[in-house]
């Protein structure tokens, strides 16, 4: 995105030398953290619709030529933001510990999610911080950034890049006899001024999945999804957003990941490629989330593969706090 | 402006340090540049045009260009304009000519600063050099502009 | 990132940006700060039509949809709780200077008494282990006010009898 790499109008980039934009339309769409995921419903879109046959969506960022938190903070207000706020991860531990002085959530069961992403990223690839022997203690003894957040509670700044291709059904029979479909896609959007309400809970989250599950026919999310890929900037927030998503009650994320369902071997596996505090190049993060969802669902996930998958969630999440999902089946939606 | 209008006004900046990676053809580029003075160009195998700057892939054969050559340092200005309004993030104070230029040898064009602030000694087709500065420092302005011969 | 051991180095064009801007912070944002300067006074704006009282100051109610003008105006206390506190700890720079933001630094989502909204600020606290959600805070004023909202440097931590 712009402010990260001091790049603007970085689609004119889009030329003969990287990405094959050359003599074709290129559109660039930036929407923050959810870049990713907006890329990915405006890739649907553009095809869903009839106005093209097949497109190239494609999401990147190199955090190493400017720095998040001083990009983050230019985008907010000048007068009554930018003065204090220190990035995202600021509000994120103001999100944490709120959520945590609610529900008596504990730094443990934090440090948990790391674990369990960090050694799930050990499986893929194109995982930035791969740690198949990390522990709690190292989690909880690593140096606090931002209270209640350790550096270990907090995504990386990375650098990468990730492409989907979006095809209509016809063209589709062309590339591929092994499709991942996309099956429903909703935006939400609760901002009105950044500090109107507290949402570490984030609504938005929620308000989305009534939308996606009810239009791909799912009704307990735990039963009727294999996998989900979701947008978690921290620890403590993967545990408040499967609770948002409805995979949890209210306070109940702690003890969804205390009893294994979010484990590559439970009833729904969250994150399997490590999710974003493994790996968060900002403008590809959410569409890593859609592409590792659509890798599930054709079954071509290797060492991190989940047996079986039919129906997958992938979740983008932005510093306005808003939520896009994606659901993506084997099956076309009838 | 008005006193009730400049009430409004929140007057800020944004500064922020940053670094381009800019890729193996322009590292070359800026190096021969500021090393050795000299301006390199890449040759496309299949048409013969020379871009200036290099570019990676031809655009009108879609081929990878890698034999570099060296071009002139003079050349021919194809367009020019003055600039004589100063903003505050101008590389030199007003007025200073930007010229479009196109170097012996080259089939591109591109631009940079002429040191002639009076437009009625611009011309174009007139003959400009590359004038190198003496300390560089890894930038394009490292041809520090060009003169009129 | 770091590079590889015995990776070849990069090569980088440094530069800074620095942009001047000038935004436009709106009517209800003036009188904040001609009240702030001249009589250390703290507004928000409240909506005529449910009553929710805005700090910052908005200009449009987020429920409503209704426009609140400069009439809708009310003065608020400096006192307010804490809703949730960090201690940021951690370098970066502040696109405002260019340079380092100073840290550590108390950090803040508070309420102030009689708002329904919540704002962001400094807290003159920078061990974390003294913070707690609910606490009380209270805003200090510079005595050399210029109308922007460095005139409100921090909340200080306060005790009081119940
Ligand atoms: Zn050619
Ligand atoms: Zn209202």
């Amino acid at each position: 995105m712009d402010h990260f790499e001091g790049i603007n109008f970085s689609e004119m980039w889009c030329g003969i030398e990287s990405a094959p934009g050359y003599l074709k339309p290129v559109v660039k769409v930036a929407t923050g953290g959810t870049t990713g995921s907006s890329l990915a419903i405006c890739g649907y879109y553009n095809v869903a619709s009839g106005i093209y046959k097949n497109i190239l969506v494609i999401g990147w960022e190199k955090l190493n030529e400017g720095g998040a938190t001083t990009g983050i903070i230019t985008a907010f207000d000048p007068v009554w933001e930018r003065p204090s706020l220190a990035g995202a991860l600021g509000p994120l531990a103001l999100m944490a510990g709120m959520y945590s002085a609610k529900y008596g959530i504990t730094p443990e069961q934090a440090a948990k999610v790391t674990v369990k992403n960090r050694s799930n990223a050990a499986n893929n690839p194109f995982a930035h911080l791969q740690m198949p022997n990390i522990t709690i203690d190292y989690v909880m003894s690593s140096q606090m950034i931002s209270y209640p957040l350790r550096l270990h509670d907090v995504c990386p700044q990375s650098e990468g890049a990730c492409a989907i291709i979006y095809a209509n059904e016809e063209e589709t029979k062309k590339i591929t006899d092994n499709p991942a479909w996309v099956k429903s896609v909703a935006t939400s959007h609760y901002y009105t001024f950044g500090t109107d309400d507290k949402m570490y809970d984030l609504p938005t989250a929620t308000m989305a999945s009534k939308k996606v599950y009810k239009k791909a026919g799912i009704k307990d999310p735990i039963r009727d999804l294999d996998v989900a890929e979701i947008y978690e900037p921290t620890s403590w927030s993967e545990l408040a957003w499967t609770e948002a998503l409805g995979f949890a009650e209210p306070g109940q994320g702690g003890k969804l990941l205390d009893e294994g369902i979010t484990q590559m071997s439970g009833e729904l596996p969250v994150n399997p490629s490590g999710g974003v505090l493994s790996t968060n190049p900002i403008g590809a993060t959410a569409l890593v989330r859609v592409a590792e969802a659509a890798i599930q669902v054709m079954g071509r996930g290797e060492k991190r593969q989940i047996p079986d998958v039919e129906t997958a969630l992938a979740m983008g999440f932005g510093g306005s706090l808003w939520t896009e999902l994606l659901i993506l089946g084997k099956e076309k939606l009838r | 402006m008005s006193e009730e209008i400049e009430k409004k006004i929140y007057r800020g900046r944004i500064k922020v340090p940053y670094k381009h990676t800019a890729g193996a053809y322009v590292e070359r580029f800026i190096t021969e540049i500021g090393k050795n003075n000299k301006i390199m160009g890449v040759k496309c195998p299949k048409c013969g045009k020379v871009y200036v700057p290099p570019k990676m892939i031809c655009f009108t054969c879609f081929e990878k260009m890698e034999e570099w050559v060296e071009v002139g340092k003079q050349g021919t200005v194809k367009g020019f304009t003055v600039v004589t309004h100063s903003t505050p993030v101008m590389p030199l104070e007003p007025p200073y000519a930007y010229g479009i230029i196109t170097l012996d040898g080259a089939d591109t064009d591109f631009v940079h600063l002429i040191n002639e602030s009076d437009p009625k000694k611009l011309k174009i087709g007139m003959r400009v050099e590359a004038v190198f500065k003496e300390k560089p420092r890894k930038r394009i302005l490292d041809i520090e502009y060009f003169k009129a011969i | 990132m770091s590079r590889k051991k015995g990776q070849e180095k990069i090569f980088e064009i440094k530069w800074k940006t620095d942009l001047p801007y000038r935004y436009s912070i709106g009517k209800l944002a003036v009188k904040f700060f001609e009240e702030l300067k001249k009589n250390k006074k703290i507004y928000g704006s409240k909506c005529p039509k449910c009553g929710k009282v805005n700090f910052p100051p908005r200009a449009v109610c987020a429920d409503c949809f209704v426009e609140m003008t400069l009439s809708d105006m009310v003065e608020l206390p400096p006192k307010g709780t804490l809703e949730g506190f960090t201690v940021v700890n951690y370098p970066f720079v502040d696109p405002q200077t260019g340079g380092m933001r100073p840290f550590p630094y108390g950090y803040a989502l508070l309420k102030l008494d009689g708002a329904d909204t919540y704002t962001m600020h400094f807290v003159n606290e920078t061990d974390y282990t003294k913070l707690k959600v609910g606490q009380r805070v209270e805003a200090v004023f510079k005595e050399e006010r210029e109308g922007n909202m460095g005139d409100i440097p921090y909340f200080k931590v306060i005790k009081e009898e119940e």
